[in-house]
């Protein structure tokens, strides 16, 4: 973090706080995801739309394989309600409300990729527009799972079950 | 900027900043952080809204859709690419030996997955969040056979014998932690207790196995009958039951039996009995 002369337009100068990002790596291995799907959803259409352009774009920058980008079929939620506060029960009003989906599937990647990657999108996410992410961690089988524990336990007598 | 009169009335505005835009400009610069929309800093003729009657969209000054719409000024190309180029330090290579999805199976067979809820609300907290889903192809397992349908027969409804994938999915315990830690618990023991053979697993009869065997089934015995009395009524010599078994046309038979009985019926298997038969019982004039 230190002071920078930042010459804007116009001839404007100003003193510029820059903070450089540090890096730093640790030893503990990655998790690896084999596939990370986003489902984006929202009211807006056009918002989704160009809200895809951005994370696919984010994507290819960041160097991320993009497996496929599909929108699923929008869903309506409607609701009849009844027009007046007091009676008039034939006279009635109808609300919508539409969810448009669109499904960005992300393949091979690290942890901090996917936590960067990530992070990067969902503060970018525009207001009135809500993410589910489904990660698939992929890993080895644990050492417990490698062989059956009943050949190295030492011989138990069986004891009368009484009944 | 205004300059306003208060004894006269009079309020001269100064021109909006789109004026002294370039067209080179540095667009980062004008909108770096997500901004609402500003009609005097956005240099765009921009009309939205209802038409007025015969009439064209409202212009952008003073328009409230403009400003209640979200927009992505912040985040156009260039800005995408600089974000990217400073967050690259902090991404990882995934290694190149895991090219593919069969790789991925054979190094790192077990698969969990679980899923982040991201939305706007007085809360960030998700129930449903705390779903973990594991999954396992049994192959990968070291598992013999006995061990393999005794887990089978454990598991029930969570094993899909198409793609031989074991599927565990937990959600009892408040936290995914627990829950992950819950679902290898699950498939520890299991995996355990399918090793083990109780005493009342002798008593296993023939509804509960789960594949036909032809060796001491009726199937053989009357086979081994039928045989057996064709050649005493030829007065053919003695012909052991093991000789019998050993012959081609037996073997023929026991297999065309047991492809009907585990695929089911298909026209291969059906014709393959037929034949069978028909050379069992030395029966080949009929069509």
């Amino acid at each position: 973090m230190k002071w920078e002369v930042h010459e804007g337009e116009h001839g404007v100068v100003t003193l510029v706080l820059s903070l450089k990002m540090q890096v730093s790596i640790s030893d503990e291995p990655e998790t690896l995801y084999k596939r990370l799907s986003l489902l984006v959803k929202g009211h807006d259409k056009a918002v989704l739309d160009s809200y895809e352009y951005f994370a696919v774009l984010a994507a290819k920058e960041l160097g991320i394989s993009v497996e496929k980008v599909h929108k699923p079929p929008k869903k309506i939620e409607r609701l009849t309600l009844l027009k007046s506060v007091h009676i008039y029960k034939k006279h009635r009003v109808q609300y919508e409300m539409r969810t448009h989906y669109m499904c960005l599937e992300l393949k091979y990647l690290t942890s901090s990729t996917a936590a960067v990657y990530l992070e990067y999108v969902q503060r970018n996410l525009p207001e009135g527009v809500a993410m589910e992410v489904k990660k698939t961690k992929i890993e080895k089988i644990p050492e417990h799972i490698q062989e059956p524990v009943w050949d190295t336990l030492p011989q138990v007598e069986e004891t009368e079950v009484k009944s | 900027i205004v300059i306003h009169c208060s004894y006269t009335g009079i309020s001269i505005h100064a021109p909006p900043r789109t004026e002294k835009m370039a067209v080179d400009q540095d667009w980062s610069s004008v909108y770096p952080t997500a901004a609402a929309f500003k009609p005097a800093s956005v240099p765009l003729p921009i009309r939205m809204g209802y038409p007025v009657k015969r009439g064209v969209p409202p212009p952008k000054e003073g328009n409230l859709e403009l400003i209640k719409i979200p927009n992505f000024l912040h985040l156009t190309p260039p800005a995408i690419k600089k974000h990217c180029a400073a967050l690259k330090d902090f991404c990882t290579e995934w290694p190149s030996a895991l090219d593919s999805d069969e790789k991925c199976e054979q190094h790192f067979p077990i698969e969990i997955e679980t899923v982040d809820y991201v939305s706007a609300g007085t809360s960030i907290r998700n129930p449903k969040a705390r779903v973990v889903t594991l999954r396992v192809k049994l192959s990968n397992l070291n598992l013999d056979d006995h061990a393999k349908k005794k887990l089978i027969k454990l598991v029930g409804d969570r094993y899909c014998k198409d793609t031989d994938m074991l599927t565990i999915t937990t959600d009892r315990c408040p936290l995914r932690r627990q829950n992950y830690d819950y679902s290898i618990h699950l498939l520890t023991v299991l995996y355990h207790e399918s090793w083990k053979t109780e005493m009342w697993e002798s008593e296993k009869t023939e509804e509960d196995m789960e594949e036909y065997i032809w060796e001491n089934s009726c199937s053989q015995k009357n086979a081994l009958d039928t045989l057996l009395r064709i050649k005493a009524s030829e007065n053919v010599s003695n012909v052991t039951e093991e000789e019998l078994l050993a012959s081609e046309v037996v073997k023929n038979y026991r297999n065309s039996v047991i492809a009907l009985k585990n695929e089911g019926e298909t026209e291969n298997n059906v014709s393959q009995y037929k034949e069978s038969v028909k050379k069992l019982l030395n029966i080949q004039a009929l069509p």
